[in-house]
């Protein structure tokens, strides 16, 4: 009796699976095939590729590792990674300390629905002009004779023009963090607005003051937020070169200004190499960034 | 029996909406009060007011002696069981019920130990054994409300206010919570205050039943009293137990639009609106020639439909005027003949039975 019962009830849910499994299939097939034309085979073509053989203007598929050891031993190139991952750390720090007490206030503190969208709305709108001008724009603001020295000279702040604002580490940083913050104000106040008012008010209730109920109740429960907003910044500062060509007055490279000017020379082989540097250090980071908060669960 | 809390002519405006219009209310210390009121009577912006999750416009909160208008939530030693448990989802259930202990601004607990202890016994206290560590996700709803209910008491406050505690259970579970909840209390022998929208609920648990009505307190008093002499027709309508009539008193009878209901001997309460109740159960149906004792009182209506409740039946009728009227017949007592759909009866109860406003 047991035993027609089990079978008679495993039956109908094997069939139901393979019909699942079959529209499954079919509902994923787009997806996989563009992702394994235009992502994993191109991935695979960079990795080939930086084994070629690069003579001065002409590259040909003989397997070295000519490229990787260049890479290697180069000071000019090993301080570039390092300056990458030093601007990526440091701008990863300033825009989540500006990204979210801007959120908080926006996800927590307003409570009318259209004031938290209006809101929003202004971290976005500079988004509406072109990247390049976004970029550019700084250079009035923090050059010599820009903006912010001539205005704090004609306070009597400062009698000679802070140098320093323009072309240096400063303002690719001052730069990336503006650019890149809305993406890291965009997750974490998504977060907040999922907060259920009355949990806030029972912690309240229940004797903890503010800075208790942020460290115990808010942070944790915004921590994907600002995982999500991490990854985003990371993946898009660590592949960056506009802001620092523009800001840095070529004295910042960081690896994605590499590529270019070896595209730029045709030096395939070497540009592949930096590409699969930089691929897998962002593939580093946004595998510990999501060790942080278990996303799956927390959304 | 001594005031835990003490509230004096609150108003709480919202716009042209008086949430609370001058309510005066007195919660005796050590009691299970239930607070009656429908959807919209501002039930809930008094506990929020109580709470201090809202600042009255006027008025004066005193609360065992000391005012706390001004006081912040976190520091006003009153308890509050959300109606959606607002437990906090990242926490588990041990760590949902150390919260307050553990982060409180005043007098935090610590050690360790002392926190597992307390823990421990308030989980016994709610009978929540074995779940400690389970997510809050991962638990029923009424095992949800239980850690509500364990995360208010352990930081021992003198008030705890309990807001439609009951709503988001199913049936079941509620009626078995309802004696768990006046059995929790007296183990802790403070004042809940629990805010309901149903009257069965409110006389079931209130050891006092306050019914609010128009952001005023209407009636005060033991859950008997209430059922069987509501002081107002606005609080006899929430009790759902009694077909109301609007009209006016006139020598010795009540009347309205479709008949004048002679009166018994009986002094009609002052309520300040007029009207005439009669309870569900205190009325005969009878078919239309028999003939009406000199005590009672007759109306003809139209027999619509039943409704079979095992105990019971509840029987409604179409008044001439389109408004229904129900007859509660309990089974125990008698059995009552068939009766025929569309077809008029007459409906007789005794004089002394209605109760009366003026």
């Amino acid at each position: 009796m047991t035993i027609i019962a089990e079978t008679a009830s495993r039956a109908p849910p094997a069939v139901a699976a393979k019909k699942v499994s079959d529209k499954t299939l079919w509902l994923l097939a787009p997806g996989l095939l563009w992702m394994l034309l235009f992502l994993v085979v191109p991935m695979l073509m960079m990795v080939y590729v930086s084994f070629w053989t690069q003579t001065t203007f002409k590259i040909s598929p003989i397997l070295t590792v000519q490229s990787w050891v260049t890479f290697f031993t180069s000071e000019t190139y090993l301080s570039a990674l390092w300056t990458t991952v030093r601007i990526w750390l440091i701008v990863l720090v300033t825009t989540l300390l500006v990204g979210y007490p801007a959120a908080l206030y926006v996800g927590l503190f307003v409570r009318n629905k259209t004031t938290q969208t209006v809101l929003l709305v202004f971290c976005v709108i500079p988004f509406w002009t072109s990247f390049l001008i976004r970029v550019l724009a700084w250079r009035p603001m923090l050059g010599k004779e820009g903006a912010i020295n001539l205005i704090l000279q004609a306070l009597g702040i400062i009698n000679t023009p802070i140098e320093v604002l323009l072309f240096s580490e400063l303002s690719v940083i001052i730069g990336m963090t503006q650019i890149y913050c809305v993406f890291m104000v965009g997750p974490i106040a998504f977060m907040m607005g999922r907060i259920d008012q009355s949990v806030i008010e029972a912690a309240q209730d229940m004797g903890a003051g503010f800075w208790r109920i942020f460290r115990t109740i808010i942070l944790p429960l915004t921590m994907p937020g600002v995982v999500v907003g991490a990854i985003f910044v990371s993946v898009m500062v660590l592949g960056e070169f506009a802001t620092a060509a523009a800001l840095s007055g070529r004295k910042v490279n960081l690896l994605g200004n590499i590529i270019v000017t070896q595209v730029g020379s045709l030096k395939w082989a070497f540009a592949a190499v930096v590409g699969v540097v930089l691929t897998i250090l962002m593939g580093i980071v946004v595998a510990a960034l999501l060790r942080v908060v278990d996303l799956r669960k927390a959304l | 029996m001594s005031a835990v809390l003490d509230l004096s002519n609150v108003r709480k405006t919202y716009g042209a909406l008086n949430a609370l219009d001058g309510l005066d209310l007195t919660l005796p210390d050590n009691a299970y009060v239930a607070l009656l009121g429908p959807s919209g009577s501002g039930k809930t912006t008094l506990l929020r007011v109580i709470a201090g999750f809202e600042t009255p416009d006027a008025g004066s909160l005193t609360f065992k002696g000391n005012r706390i208008e001004g006081v912040a939530p976190h520091r006003r030693d009153i308890g509050f069981v959300f109606q959606n448990f607002a437990l906090f989802p990242h926490l588990s259930v041990a760590k949902n019920i150390a919260f307050g202990l553990e982060h409180r601004d005043i007098d935090p607990v610590t050690d360790p130990k002392i926190l597992h202890t307390r823990v421990k016994d308030m989980v016994a206290l709610v009978g929540l054994d074995g779940l400690e560590e389970r997510a809050v996700t991962q638990i029923s709803g009424g095992q949800r409300q239980r850690v509500a209910l364990a995360r208010t008491l352990i930081t021992e406050p003198s008030l705890v206010l309990l807001d439609e505690p009951l709503g988001a259970l199913d049936a079941n579970l509620r009626g078995r919570m309802r004696l768990e909840l006046r059995a929790i209390r007296e183990r802790c022998g403070v004042t809940f205050l629990h805010v309901t929208g149903s009257e069965s609920e409110a006389l079931a648990m209130g050891d006092l039943v306050l019914v609010l009505d128009q952001g005023k307190i209407a009636q005060a008093a033991d859950a008997d009293t209430v059922y069987n002499q509501p002081k107002s027709p606005a609080v006899a309508r929430f009790l759902n137990c009694y077909n109301l009539f609007d009209g006016t008193l006139s020598g010795n009878g009540f009347v309205n639009p479709l008949a004048t209901f002679p009166l018994g001997g009986a002094i009609p309460r002052q309520s300040g609106q007029p009207g005439y109740a009669i309870r569900y159960d205190r009325i005969a149906v009878r078919p239309l020639d028999e003939a009406v004792a000199n005590d009672e009182v007759r109306l003809e209506a139209t027999f619509v439909a039943d409704e079979y409740s095992g105990a019971a039946i509840n029987s409604f009728f179409a008044l001439d005027d389109g408004r229904v009227f129900e007859v509660e017949s309990h089974l125990s007592q008698t059995v009552p003949a068939a009766l025929q759909p569309q077809s008029r009866y007459a409906l007789v109860w005794k004089r002394d039975d209605a109760l009366v406003y003026a």
